[in-house]
């Protein structure tokens, strides 16, 4: 079905699909839940202004992940925060994202915890990769869409990505016990 | 020969084809090590996907973002622009038309004079009032022509009037300073 991004049923639509999807990959660029609503307006809003048509539903996706995840990149680069990165998502308060967490799932908490930090200390062109398969739940094709790179490509990328993930998080569970 | 790990990857996340996929499978059934590692995979990536931030955390703005967009451009966007463009349209043509009622209006007296005929051809009712017996000439014997400026400033002047004389082309001096800050 075409999607025309001026057409309100058609924006609403698209917004209610993919609103919670764009916050959730923005998010794991940025590490800032106001910053990746900000950026994610940002899409939507370009996403109308642009006034385009699409051929489905699944290509406004597309696009829109693609503008979301490049305005994220922006404002990483501009804002030169990409080194500290792996101290943010330290910093980043578990608390106020997981505060519903109970006791009884403190360690789940600290799992997520240990994970964001693995993955945001992965290579720019890994990271978006496995963020996109495993938050987005993607599929390989989709992928290669939004990221303008192959299907062979996805498949190298998300095997390379889970491989430094499960060095980097069994080498803590070596460093914890 | 045990299977690729790339390729346990690709099959763990349903993107093996046929015939890698039935081979995958065929080899699983009786390796247990590349079952192991399937599992351990497996368990990586729920791991993974268990790091995702929480849905309803972070579609908190959701509806009012939208709300905001749906001001911006689907009702506010197309209203206003449709009232001003009505505005801006209809503004100068009534001004245009006014203008162009004044023009035709005094054009009548500049071109053909105000004789009481005439005047009765453009305004009736008051060429009625305004003919030659009823209409004195107050200004025939000394018109402000006979009088210097300096005179007429005078005369103002002790009238109680304050006036502001200005040359044109010419800024006072204080004026033309705080415009160039």
């Amino acid at each position: 079905m075409e999607i025309k991004s001026t057409d309100r049923d058609d924006f609403r639509r698209v917004y209610d699909a993919n609103y919670g999807l764009l916050v959730q990959v923005v998010m794991h660029i940025v590490y800032n839940l106001e910053i990746a609503e900000d950026l994610t307006q940002e899409a939507f809003e370009r996403f109308y202004v642009k006034n385009m048509t699409f051929p489905s539903e699944d290509d406004a996706r597309y696009w829109l992940l693609h503008v979301a995840k490049n305005l994220a990149l922006n404002h990483i680069r501009r804002n030169k925060r990409e080194i500290e990165m792996v101290e943010k998502v330290k910093r980043m308060p578990s608390v106020a994202i997981d505060s519903r967490d109970g006791a009884k799932e403190a360690i789940e908490a600290e799992n997520r915890e240990e994970v964001r930090k693995a993955i945001a200390a992965l290579p720019e062109n890994l990271r978006l990769v496995i963020q996109l398969k495993e938050f987005s739940g993607l599929d390989y094709k989709s992928i290669s869409k939004v990221l303008g790179i192959s299907e062979t490509n996805v498949k190298v990328r998300v095997f390379r990505a889970r491989k430094k993930l499960e060095e980097a998080l069994s080498m803590e569970e070596r460093d914890v016990y | 020969m045990c299977i690729d790990a790339q390729m346990l990857s690709a099959y763990l996340d349903g993107e093996l084809k046929e015939p890698y996929r039935t081979q995958v499978e065929e080899h699983l059934e009786y390796c247990s090590a590349c079952r192991h590692h399937l599992e351990d995979m497996k368990a990586l990536d729920e791991r993974i996907s268990g790091a995702a931030y929480p849905q309803e955390e972070l579609t908190r703005k959701k509806d009012q973002i939208f709300q905001l967009l749906d001001k911006k451009y689907f009702q506010e966007g197309k209203k206003v622009s449709f009232i001003r463009r009505r505005l801006e349209v209809s503004v100068p043509a009534f001004m245009t038309a006014a203008a162009a009622v004044v023009f035709i209006f005094i054009g009548g007296f500049m071109f053909f004079g105000t004789s009481a005929e005439q005047t009765g051809d453009i305004l009736p009712s008051f060429a009625v009032q305004a003919d030659g017996s009823n209409v004195r000439y107050v200004a025939n014997e000394a018109s402000l022509d006979s009088f210097t400026l300096e005179e007429i400033l005078h005369y103002l002047d002790s009238k109680g009037y304050n006036v502001d004389i200005s040359i044109k082309g010419l800024q006072p001096l204080e004026q033309a300073i705080s415009e160039a800050e």
